[in-house]
């Protein structure tokens, strides 16, 4: 088996999974929150927001990823800040890889998240509020359960989004072998060359495998969840 | 019948009229870029004919060629992809020829860098400390390879292998290190002529890389006179100039 692929394809599919991972878990909270305030809160400047959280899906993602660059490369904005203060690089890292991958995936989670909040039903919740339950205690007995099969539905297509990036991953931070080669990159990288559809064709189907098993796993939990809040 | 023969014969005429503007198609390295576009905007001005040029690694173009592109000439900054297409079967024969030379150099980003002397065994990886070193992709596109064997023969490709930041082109390369994302990168000296936020810091010795020769070919796909015009009008003195002037080096 471990011939069938090179060292540096395995490198690449755990640098995949590694980096759609601390994507998906890093963007979870913000995603919640901004999914949240757009479900249920008015405020100045709310359609800015549904506008800029959507960007990313309907821009280039090379476009995605040159903005990327310009702002948090070695020279930009937020990149030189990053660098100075914190001693955070993400050019050519596996973090920017992840940013990359969080960023082109954020709004696919923030739309499946939204939908589950605008789908509780409020009375529930202001039944919890009359029997005396404080706010983030009605959230959190109350609308997360209710909610939470979206949030797993949201992480799971932010996830699979991520595994799958690759315009604003090799526009950002480009492909070094180990770093930031991903497995789309790693695809790429082999069908630039002459003769090298066979290598291709062998990461193609680890990509579908890989794939194929995170959505059987996220429809069993997916299962679950819901038989538990339905109390059987 | 008077004037029905010469509505037919004024139609006749019509279709028979040669000059209708063919378009040439080609695929060219991306180090080409600057020279070429000039050599085509000379040639479409001269002739009326349109060219459109695709760049990109010398690579790529060859795999798109192998299967089917519909490309009329092919200009490979290296003998290898030109060898890969002529095993294809799909150069048109007797037509191949070696266009330039060119020279391999270690940029680094600014207007004036300080040059650096480079030998076997000189300290690349310190150089650059923990910046990247931006290069096109190392087994696949002609400036990556040269670099690599350049590298190699100064016995520092082992220590700077984890340093170095691939691209899928040279012109790519070269744009990391005008930007200054990276500090150091390894590029053509025409690449270098053509980009004024970068310096040529030290220049590779020739015989530490296979010799950089651009070979150029029409393709079999090329039927109108205007490929073969193009061909020939790529080595004519005025392009000549064109390429000279970016850095190139005439072999023909």
């Amino acid at each position: 088996m471990t011939d069938w692929l090179t060292p540096d394809d395995w490198q690449a599919v755990a640098l995949s999974l590694r980096v759609s991972f601390w994507a998906t878990l890093v963007s979870l909270p913000l995603g919640l929150l901004v999914a949240y305030a757009l479900a249920r809160w008015r405020f100045w400047g709310k359609q800015v927001l549904n506008g800029l959280v959507h960007l990313p899906l309907i821009l280039p993602p090379v476009v995605t990823g040159y903005l990327l660059l310009a702002a948090f490369g070695r020279r930009g904005v937020a990149g030189q800040v990053l660098e100075d203060w914190f001693g955070i690089v993400l050019a050519f890292r596996w973090t920017g890889a992840a940013l990359a991958a969080a960023v082109m995936a954020f709004p696919l989670m923030v739309r499946a998240m939204r939908l589950a909040i605008e789908a509780v039903d409020h009375r529930l919740e202001e039944a919890a509020s009359t029997l005396g339950a404080s706010r983030p205690w009605v959230f959190a007995t109350v609308t997360l359960p209710l909610i939470l099969p979206g949030i797993i539905a949201g992480a799971i297509l932010a996830f699979a989004k991520a595994m799958g990036e690759f315009g604003a991953t090799i526009t950002f931070v480009s492909n070094i072998p180990g770093q930031t080669q991903t497995l789309p990159s790693a695809i790429y990288t082999a069908l630039q060359v002459p003769g090298g559809e066979g290598q291709a064709a062998r990461l193609v189907w680890v990509a579908i495998l890989v794939a194929m098993g995170a959505l059987a796993l996220s429809e069993w939990v997916a299962r679950i969840v819901a038989r538990r809040i339905s109390g059987r | 019948m008077p004037q029905r023969f010469a509505l037919a014969s004024a139609l006749a005429l019509t279709l028979a009229t040669p000059g209708h503007a063919e378009e040439v198609v080609v695929f060219a390295a991306a180090s080409l870029k600057t020279a070429l576009d000039a050599v085509a905007a000379d040639f479409e001005a001269a002739t009326g004919h349109g060219v459109t040029i695709s760049y990109a690694g010398s690579n790529a173009l060859a795999k798109q060629i192998i299967e089917g592109a519909p490309a009329d000439v092919f200009i490979s900054a290296a003998v290898n992809w030109m060898d890969e297409v002529e095993k294809a079967g799909l150069l048109v024969d007797g037509t191949r020829r070696d266009l330039l030379g060119n020279t391999l150099v270690l940029v680094a980003h600014g207007k004036d860098a300080v040059p650096v002397a480079i030998g076997p065994g000189f300290d690349l990886a310190g150089l650059l400390g923990d910046g990247k070193l931006s290069m096109a992709m190392v087994d696949a596109v002609p400036a990556g390879q040269y670099g690599k064997a350049s590298l190699e023969a100064l016995g520092i490709w082992e220590a700077i292998e984890p340093s170095v930041a691939q691209s899928e082109n040279v012109r790519a390369a070269l744009t990391l290190v005008a930007l200054g994302e990276a500090p150091y990168g390894i590029v053509y000296g025409s690449d270098a002529v053509s980009d004024d936020s970068v310096t040529v810091v030290a220049t590779f010795q020739a015989n530490s890389h296979p010799p950089i020769v651009y070979p150029g070919a029409l393709l079999t796909g090329a039927t109108d006179a205007a490929d073969r015009a193009f061909f020939e009008v790529l080595s004519s003195e005025v392009s000549d100039a064109r390429f000279a002037e970016q850095g190139f080096v005439i072999l023909n």
